[in-house]
């Protein structure tokens, strides 16, 4: 039985590997004669877009909204096959030049070209809303069975849904915090796990309801950060305050110079800088190693034919096999350390007099 | 390089996104999943104690019926001895009570025989003097003339026997 379903995992991974690498073929050959640009395909592979793919093609896009507001106030909204293939809607086009490479911008009286404020629902805000719906599909079974049954333990994925929550909830939060605190900045900190573990997961499934690159975008971790650095300001003690502005430490370290005082300060804000570019690094990196990986087949098909391709590949999705479960594993390591980060950089600023008494 | 620049409408969807799942959560989910969790933990260690309890309070009773029941033992064997004791006592003074009563009987026979042989000794004196008397009187009707001189002298006659008795 545990055999079986080894296997059954090892064939969906080589399908999907494959499939992730028929796509990567299939974009780049979409003209027979263009050159195979590894760069050009692996940062298109983890950038945002206004469209999403229909899986395992190239040339078939499902249309998402696009919504901007022009240098004059006023708001458009049109669908993004409108300026898919490089067409003009409305004066707005996709920029193909390096300025604004990919993205909606317009053009004013004086011929000049611009970025309109652009909140579009591009191909990472639907994940966005794709996650939030997974993640209620997986939260609300377990408060439903709980109405239903009370105090009994929960079976089969409800279960796991439980012991995933008391994993994070008993072992990091209330044993970082205490009981009282933790129950105060579980919910938070649930919801951030949550959010940051199943959109790593999703990240890492290559067709159409998953696979946008969520955690691995620095805007998604930014805001991530964000909200880490306002729980830990606005809810710090005075004492915490009193330690950041005037430590603790001989008098010549903060008097004429504060010197003590601008390291802490400096600390306060690079505490969620280092959160944001942590889960953005690994999550950015671990595609990016898979998509080098795979492209590695084109790179070879190119200079030795299809014999070394051939090679390559069985090699390349090999590695990129190994890649994605180390992946899956980081996905959860990320989501837990961000998590535990949050909750330690928390109880830090919830200090109180007790080196005092 | 576009990778290093987050996208201001998507720091905006992320924001307003991320702030709703929040709420909906912190509304609806987490205070019944965490409550939950923590009552089970609270119950599970109330349960703990209690069973231990349980345990210590068995081991207490089993205690205290042991001790009851040697306590009852003792007793019974006290009054076992008690009894036999008592017995010996009531078989004692029983012996004493008939020992007396038959004391008391010997006596009172003792008396009563006393009695009747002084009565009996009376009526035979009075008995004997009358036939003392009567032969007197029929030797004496013969040799003396008168009654009195001759009783008084067997009166005498017979006190001297008797003080020589």
């Amino acid at each position: 039985m545990k055999k079986h379903s080894i296997l059954i995992i090892s064939i969906t991974l080589i399908v999907l590997a494959a499939a992730a690498s028929i796509a990567l073929f299939d974009h780049s050959h979409h003209d027979e004669n263009a050159k195979f640009d590894a760069k050009e395909t692996i940062f298109d592979h983890l950038v945002d877009h206004y469209s999403w793919e229909v899986p395992f093609s190239h040339s078939h896009k499902i249309a998402l909204p696009i919504i901007v507001q022009d240098y004059k106030g006023g708001w458009h909204c049109f669908m993004s096959s409108k300026v898919e293939h490089g067409e003009t809607y409305n004066g707005f086009y996709i920029d193909q030049s390096e300025a604004h490479h990919g993205k909606v911008v317009g053009t004013n009286e004086n011929g000049e070209v611009y970025r309109p404020l652009d909140i579009s629902i591009t191909k990472n805000v639907a994940a966005l809303f794709i996650t939030v719906i997974v993640i209620c599909l997986c939260l609300f079974p377990l408060v439903r069975w709980y109405k239903n049954n009370g105090k009994k333990a929960p079976r089969g994925f409800t279960g796991a849904i439980e012991m995933l929550t008391c994993m994070v909830y008993d072992d990091v939060i209330k044993s970082i915090l205490g009981p009282e605190k933790g129950r105060r900045f579980a919910p938070y900190l649930l919801t951030a796990f949550y959010f940051i573990f199943i959109s790593n997961l999703m990240g890492l499934m290559v067709i159409f309801p998953a696979g946008a690159n969520l955690t691995g975008n620095l805007a998604i971790t930014m805001v991530l950060a964000i909200c880490t650095f306002l729980a830990v300001n606005i809810f710090g003690t005075k004492e915490y305050w009193k330690e950041v502005f005037w430590p603790d430490v001989p008098m010549f370290l903060k008097a004429p110079l504060p010197i003590m005082p601008f390291i802490e300060i400096f600390g306060v804000f690079t505490k969620p800088i280092a959160l944001m570019v942590r889960l953005f690094a690994n999550m950015m990196g671990g595609h990016m190693i898979v998509l080098v990986l795979l492209s590695l087949i084109f790179i070879f098909k190119e200079m030795g034919g299809v014999a070394v391709a051939g090679g390559t590949t069985v090699l390349s999705i090999g590695f990129s096999l190994f890649m994605y479960i180390i992946d899956t594993l980081v996905s959860y390591i990320q989501a837990y350390v961000f998590t535990m980060l949050s909750t330690i950089f928390i109880s830090l600023a919830q200090v109180e007099h007790h080196h005092h008494e | 390089m576009e990778l290093f620049m987050p996208e201001a409408g998507l720091v905006f969807w992320m924001f307003v996104v991320f702030v709703v799942l929040f709420a909906i959560l912190a509304k609806f989910a987490w205070p019944v999943i965490t409550k939950m969790v923590d009552d089970r933990a609270a119950l599970i260690d109330k349960g703990v104690e209690y069973a231990e309890a349980a345990k210590s309070s068995l081991e207490d009773s089993e205690a205290q019926a042991r001790a009851i029941l040697a306590e009852a033992n003792r007793q019974q064997m006290e009054i076992l001895q008690e009894a036999a004791q008592m017995k010996s006592q009531i078989i004692e003074e029983a012996k004493k009570a008939a020992a007396a009563e038959a004391k008391k009987l010997v006596d009172a026979a003792a008396i009563s025989i006393e009695q009747s042989r002084k009565e009996a000794e009376l009526q035979f004196r009075q008995e004997v003097s009358q036939f003392a008397l009567t032969i007197a009187e029929n030797i004496i009707r013969k040799e003396l003339a008168g009654d009195k001189a001759q009783a008084e002298m067997v009166e005498q006659l017979l006190n001297e026997l008797e003080h020589k008795n």
